[in-house]
């Protein structure tokens, strides 16, 4: 599948945004919000800002932009429109919990927000890694793999935003370096697993099958019926040299997850703690970036088998 | 409305039936359907770099051909792709604004390009590739089945039918209702055991492939060298032999 800029940016910075949503949210309801609320006040502005990005930058992969507003009315059968709708409904109720935690700080109100927001941010990142699940022509897509590794890269980013602003706000990181490190290796391991996953499955059709022919029947692809690349090639045709594949899986790893690990220790032992964060930051941007657009350049699609290419 | 419609008791399923025994490859079909709809309702078409290097375009149906083995014996299989019109359509479903749907009353999926975003999520959920971007229009575009020339009451009962199938030089195409059991093209399938590509992909398309028949030579091989025949004819070539030996 071709990777488009548009798509890669809203994923990656939706998955960072709403993640630090749900952090924000999930601590403000378990009343960890200590002290003063400038941490969480200023985490759920970040994070509505991040996702404003994500959102309009998918506005940007649309062939009719103008026409966005449509995207909002089949939320009972298209998981993108539910993205659309879970997104939106987000504004509202982080805006309710802002004004919750100015006027309360640590209250009833506030907690009860700070789930909404949890439910709302985690249940927009689901949408959105659904959409890519529920493709069944993509074997790399359509697995029980996609939708919980989607809601850890995102848990695995706000965790490092909101050590890093904690890190900003205070000083001094506390627990949640730790915790970023924690989900920087939980993210890591999913990778790993995903790609052995993907790696070991077989392709989901035969040529043969592809052109109505009985099973064991062998099938080569003659003459294509034009001679340049069309849409369909384009877009769902993309191949990647495996070679290239390996080593931008190294860079995934290394900056998406193996840095922010150890950067995160460093930062929990209070050693360099706001550049270590920051720089964690900024190897996990680039990190999952790599990690997205792999997820699109490696993923295959059935219907590339009509021009003979291995899916 | 994204959600497949339930169809209303003695519904029409049209579709086409595409025999891979007579399909000589000729793209007949698909230059067809690529001239009706650049002119009909669903125009036009968009082509890109027409004269330059690397021509494109959209095209509701494309012919591949391939080569096939079996017990021994290669064969040429010419295969027109276009839209299945699926029962189970995932191109509908995940649509997010309603734009692409399947219609309850004959079956036929379309694209309304009044309400289409073009966010392409329905390209990738078909694994057919039959839905091609229009970058012009910024919408999707897919065969229509010519719903625009099978219903049109001004052309004459016979023209009824999508370009495709009149434009077949070998009548490999044929185009009926394969709701109804005793259609001539239901019967087609019935007896030339016709299929679904794809099949294991779940989308119970509603275009069925009748396999190319089992190549078979019954005489025996001839032995021995021809027998003298009687006639004008023999006896000049007899003649015109033996001149010819000289």
């Amino acid at each position: 599948m071709r990777p488009a800029g548009s798509i890669l940016l809203l994923t990656t910075l939706t998955g960072f945004g709403f993640g630090l949503l749900a952090w924000t949210g999930g601590y403000a309801s378990l009343g960890l919000l200590r002290g003063p609320t400038r941490l969480a006040i200023a985490s759920v502005e970040l994070g509505l800002f991040l996702v404003s990005i994500g959102l309009a930058a998918s506005v940007l992969h649309l062939g009719r932009k103008a026409r966005a507003w449509r995207a909002f009315s089949q939320w009972r059968s298209s998981w993108l429109s539910r993205e659309g709708v879970g997104g939106v409904l987000t504004y509202p109720i982080a805006a309710l919990f802002l004004v919750a935690l100015r006027m309360e700080g640590d209250g009833i109100l506030t907690r009860l927000l700070g789930v909404a927001v949890v439910g709302l941010s985690l249940g927009t990142v689901f949408c959105t890694a659904m959409i890519y699940a529920s493709l069944k022509p993509i074997r790399q897509w359509h697995n029980s793999h996609t939708a919980p590794d989607y809601l850890i890269y995102a848990l695995f980013s706000g965790a490092l935003l909101f050590a890093l602003l904690r890190t900003v706000l205070s000083g001094r990181p506390g627990s949640t370096a730790l915790i970023a490190a924690a989900m920087a290796a939980v993210a890591m391991l999913a990778k790993g697993v995903y790609w052995r996953h993907v790696d070991a499955q077989t392709p989901l059709a035969t040529l043969a099958a592809a052109i109505g022919l009985p099973k064991g029947a062998q099938a080569r692809p003659l003459d294509a019926p034009h001679f340049t690349e069309n849409y369909v090639l384009r877009e769902m045709g993309f191949v990647i040299a495996r070679r290239h594949s390996a080593k931008l899986r190294r860079i995934a790893l290394g900056l998406g997850f193996a840095a922010p690990i150890g950067l995160g220790l460093l930062a929990s032992f209070a050693i360099v703690p706001l550049a270590a964060t920051a720089a964690a930051l900024v190897c996990s941007f680039i990190g999952l970036l790599t990690e997205r657009w792999l997820f699109f350049a490696e993923a295959t699609h059935v219907s590339a088998l009509y021009y003979g290419r291995s899916i | 409305m994204t959600m497949l419609p339930k169809a209303p008791a003695g519904a029409k399923r049209l579709g086409l039936v595409i025999d891979l025994d007579t399909c000589v490859g000729c793209h007949a079909c698909a230059v067809s359907c690529k001239e009706w709809n650049s002119g009909g309702e669903a125009g036009p078409l968009p082509d890109y770099d027409k004269r330059g290097p690397r021509p494109d375009g959209v095209w509701f149906n494309r012919v591949h051909s391939y080569e096939t083995a079996e017990s021994g014996c290669s064969r040429t299989v010419n295969l027109p792709r276009s839209c299945m019109h699926c029962e189970d359509a995932l191109c509908v479903t995940v649509c997010p604004t309603g734009a692409s749907y399947k219609r309850a009353e004959d079956g036929i999926v379309l694209v309304d390009p009044e309400t289409c975003i073009g966010c392409k999520l329905c390209s990738w959920a078909c694994p057919y590739g039959a839905r091609e971007f229009d970058e012009d229009a910024g919408v999707m575009r897919k065969c229509t089945l010519c719903v625009d020339r099978i219903y049109d009451k001004k052309l004459p009962e016979a023209e009824r039918e999508p370009a495709c199938v009149a434009a077949c030089p070998t009548r490999a195409r044929h185009f009926g209702d394969l709701a109804d059991p005793e259609s001539s093209v239901s019967k087609l399938v019935a007896a030339r055991g016709g299929r679904d590509l794809l099949e294991e992909m779940g989308y119970a398309p509603t275009n069925k492939y009748l396999p190319p028949r089992t190549a078979r030579i019954d005489a025996e091989p001839r032995k021995g060298a021809p027998e003298a025949r009687d006639g004008v004819g023999s006896a000049l070539l007899a003649l015109l032999d033996r001149a010819l030996s000289r």
